[in-house]
């Protein structure tokens, strides 16, 4: 049979090598024939435009400082910011009370078990009293915005008032409640006695009836106080690294380092480098991690690495966005584009599109019979078109992936011209889509073969439950159910792949829960799940290329099972 | 290849019934076919097709086995290594040209690059392609199209040639020339098997046939034998004349013939018990007439009246 004067040489494996390479030529050929293909690779190329051009707008818009903590605004209008405000002690919802303005401060009081029941001065009384006046101030608005006595003076600068002179002091006491009235001159001095409800100023003598209650004090006298920029409360304050030791007020700028990459110290750190912790002294907050400091910042690392970080309540809370959004959008960008746009959106839609038909085209086509003419088992014949297919899908992919890379790499920060770390990052990306467009294009391919006529309507249910199960893996990888799909794998496999290669990750996902810097990271990425106890992202990683090949595998048997029993008329 | 006694037969059908739910491909047909030119002849719907996808591995017999080189094609598909086979499928890749297209389906039985499209040049020079096989598929017509299909079914040098149909729809230049390259393979020693409903095309390609009605094997052997068996049946001669009169006085004394009439205006039918005989003495009588004649037909001599004649004898 060999007439042809083949060399010996020549083995079954090169044999099979070259009915492969056909098959697999002619795949990608036919592919690149249809005009199907060229939309969806085109529509991805287009997505990962869009993306690329939401990535240059959002690098220039998080390099602006951004007020995390809000306390450059002036809510109350007083021409101070909220961090003054917080530093003065004067709160930022009343105009009224401002750095350096004027501040009541209380003296003594009469209450109904005090023997002695008068008091003599110049203040600011409240409450109820016989007040034998030398002079008040009618221009008094007091502490609060109520109960401020009119006094109704006249043009002598006499109070006008009603007469109370004839009045029983019991019936006085029972019927007048807000107010004064003119209980006359009794003992004759020429200074009136009013009997007076409410806020006001003046001098004189105060007699408390008897279980009435009457307190004073007295107004500081109003300071000016520059108001500062709100600019200065926009990143005042950082995120503080020590070295082992916790430093308070003094030369803390010394003793920083620069921690998210170098140290990855577990203890206490930070500081409140705008005093607005330290100065709210409100009994909460200040030790809101419990570790018994006040104001600081509990880092907490395992096996060396930063996993969780507790924050006092304004304390790093307004970290200079240069120094940090930039990375963390970045990585951010990265993780949200692999899983969104590469593995669940090309990963679903380009199997979709091309592999459905590879083997049952053929059959309506009335071409298959060319192929199954030849020494060519069905088996075999499923795996090459399978081939074929990925050859064409998984190169684009994987090009695609270092392209998007390289310039999101160029756009990113950091000093290189090119983020060499990205590169691991986005070639993991590539090949978990590879890997998943290997797994779905097997499904999908076994769906057309069991149901030639349906099989679409199958494997649209399965892309939306994959879908759903991808976007749920997102944001909740924990969640047992989603691990019953394939995008869930892949997924898994990029978060693998991104501590692998950027192994601070985690910390950087805790400084951005813990200090309020809002990039997202925390939602796109969390430590792979599936690492059997280990916490390794390898493990993970492995596990994740197992289930994926595994998967694949299953469907090219089923396919072949459905396939090599099919009679082809 | 028959020179060996333990080297299977190319092909052996054995009991083979093949049903599609309540239809009948195949019906219980035993067949052994080793060397030379068999035509396959039947009318459409005979089992035919169905015979040929059996042995292709295409579709599974319901019951009794085939076998190609002694191996069953269902579940090996080894055998293809000695076989071409030419569907009746008008399908190819319009895309592809006809170099290209033979190429690549040479490359499946395991040749390299090089080889696969040195052997696909020659086989399309054999088939007479060699001018358009840098041409697209979608462009040529359907006598070029099969030729195609006979290129890449010989591009491996097969043992065993399997054509469903290979004549069908071609115009006549293209039908000669098919037949001349299936005789032409015949002659290199190759076992050939050629299907097709119309008697006359397979006369010409061969004498050994095998006539398959309602998926039953109805008569083997040589075709002239059986054409014979016919003969001494009655028989019509169809001749289209200027003066059918004058010319049916010359046939009616001469001893085939038994009667004749005259259907139509300027058409005359003679009836014979002995076509061969008949068709011995018509041209001296034609020539002798000095007629114009414009046609000569026998419309008892087509596979209809072959095969309803053979269900008769069964019968």
């Amino acid at each position: 049979m060999d007439r042809r004067g083949d060399s010996l040489s020549e083995s079954v494996w090169t044999r099979m090598d070259r009915k492969a390479g056909a098959i697999i030529e002619l795949t990608i050929r036919q592919l690149r024939h249809r005009i199907s293909t060229w939309v969806v690779l085109g529509v991805g190329v287009l997505l990962m435009a869009l993306l690329l051009t939401f990535y240059v707008d959002s690098v220039r818009e998080s390099f602006e400082p951004i007020d995390n903590d809000g306390d450059s605004e002036d809510n109350d209008g007083d021409g101070y910011p909220m961090g003054q405000e917080r530093k003065y002690g004067t709160p930022d919802w009343d105009s009224e009370q401002y750095p350096g303005a004027s501040v009541f401060v209380p003296e003594s009081d009469i209450d109904w078990n005090d023997q002695y029941r008068s008091a003599v001065g110049n203040k600011s009384w409240q409450g109820s009293a016989f007040f034998e006046a030398s002079w008040v101030d009618d221009q008094y608005t007091g502490e609060w915005w109520d109960s401020h006595v009119d006094w109704n003076l006249n043009e002598e600068g006499v109070p006008e008032l009603e007469d109370c002179s004839d009045w029983e002091v019991e019936e006085i006491l029972e019927s007048f409640w807000d107010g004064a009235c003119d209980f006359g001159d009794a003992d004759g001095d020429g200074m009136t006695t009013y009997y007076v409800v409410g806020q006001w100023r003046g001098e004189g003598i105060a007699t408390v009836p008897e279980g009435d209650y009457l307190s004073w004090g007295h107004w500081t006298k109003e300071v000016y106080v520059e108001p500062e920029p709100p600019e200065m409360y926009i990143n005042e304050d950082g995120i503080d690294c020590f070295e082992g030791l916790v430093l308070r007020g003094t030369d803390w700028n010394d003793s920083r380092v620069d921690c998210p990459s170098e140290s990855r110290l577990s203890g206490s750190h930070g500081f409140d480098n705008d005093g607005d912790c330290l100065s709210a002294n409100d009994g909460y907050g200040d030790d809101e991690n419990r570790n018994g400091i006040r104001c600081d910042v509990q880092w907490i690392a395992t096996n060396g690495v930063v996993t969780r970080i507790e924050a006092d309540y304004l304390v790093d809370e307004d970290p200079d966005e240069q120094e940090y959004i930039g990375e963390l959008g970045h990585r951010t960008f990265v993780i949200a584009v692999g899983k969104m746009a590469f593995v669940i959106l090309l990963g679903l839609f380009i199997p979709l599109f091309l592999s459905l038909g590879l083997v049952r085209d053929e059959t309506e086509n009335g071409t298959l019979h060319l192929l199954l003419s030849k020494p060519i088992h069905r088996a075999e014949f499923i795996v090459y078109r399978l081939a074929g297919y990925l050859a064409i899908a998984g190169s684009y992919v994987i090009v695609l992936s270092l392209v998007v890379g390289l310039l999101s790499s160029i756009l990113g920060p950091g000093d290189q011209l090119v983020r060499l770390s990205d590169i691991p990052v986005w070639m993991g990306i590539g090949v978990a889509t590879t890997l998943v467009l290997a797994a779905y294009g097997s499904m999908f391919n076994a769906m057309g073969l069991i149901s030639p006529k349906y099989g679409v309507y199958l494997c649209i249910v399965f892309g939306i439950w994959e879908f759903m199960m991808g976007s749920f893996s997102i944001l909740n990888p924990n969640w047992a159910v989603a691990s019953v799909s394939i995008s869930h794998w892949a997924l898994q496999m990029i978060d693998a792949v991104v501590l692998l290669a950027w192994p601070d990750t985690i910390q950087w996902a805790a400084m951005d829960g813990a200090f309020g810097i809002d990039s997202g990271l925390s939602v796109f990425w969390q430590p792979p799940v599936h690492t059997l106890g280990t916490a390794s992202a390898g493990v993970a990683l492995l596990n994740s290329l197992l289930v994926l090949l595994t998967v694949t595998v299953a469907w090219i048997f089923i396919a072949k099972s459905v396939f090599s029993r099919r009679e082809i008329m | 290849m028959t020179m060996e006694g333990q080297e299977p037969p190319a092909v052996l059908i054995d009991q083979v019934s093949k049903w599609y739910g309540q239809v009948i491909g195949i019906n219980d047909l035993s067949l052994a076919i080793d060397g030379g030119v068999t035509g396959v002849l039947g009318p459409n719907g005979a089992g035919k097709s169905t015979l040929f996808k059996l042995m292709m591995g295409r579709i599974r017999p319901s019951q009794g086995s085939v076998r190609l080189f002694g191996v069953d094609p269902w579940v090996n598909t080894s055998p293809y290594r000695r076989v071409g086979y030419v569907s009746e499928s008008e399908k190819l890749y319009e895309w592809m040209t006809a170099l290209d297209f033979v190429t690549t389906l040479a490359r499946l039985h395991g040749m390299t690059r090089e080889e696969a499209t040195d052997r696909s040049a020659h086989v399309l020079e054999f088939v007479g392609l060699a001018d358009v096989m840098h041409k697209e598929l979608g462009k040529f017509s359907k006598g070029m199209r099969q030729r195609v299909k006979i290129a890449h079914a010989l591009v491996h040098d097969p043992e065993l040639i399997i054509l469903d149909e290979p004549l069908h729809g071609c115009d006549p230049l293209a039908r000669t020339s098919i037949m001349s390259v299936i005789r032409e393979m015949g002659e290199q020693g190759k076992t050939i098997l050629v299907s097709s409903h119309i008697l006359e095309e397979i006369e010409r390609i061969t004498e050994q046939i095998v006539i398959l009605h309602n998926g039953r094997l109805l008569a083997i052997g040589n075709l002239h034998a059986i054409r014979g068996l016919l003969d001494k049946h009655p028989h019509r001669i169809l001749i289209n004349c200027e003066d059918p009169r004058s010319l049916a006085n010359l046939f009616i004394s001469e001893e085939p013939v038994f009667g004749v009439r005259f259907p139509r205006d300027g058409q005359l039918e003679i009836q014979t018990n002995d076509l061969s005989a008949a068709h011995s003495v018509l041209p001296s009588i034609v020539v002798g007439s000095n007629q114009r004649i414009t046609s000569i037909e026998n419309p008892d001599d087509n596979l209809d009246s072959l095969l309803s004649y053979l269900i008769k004898e069964e019968g």
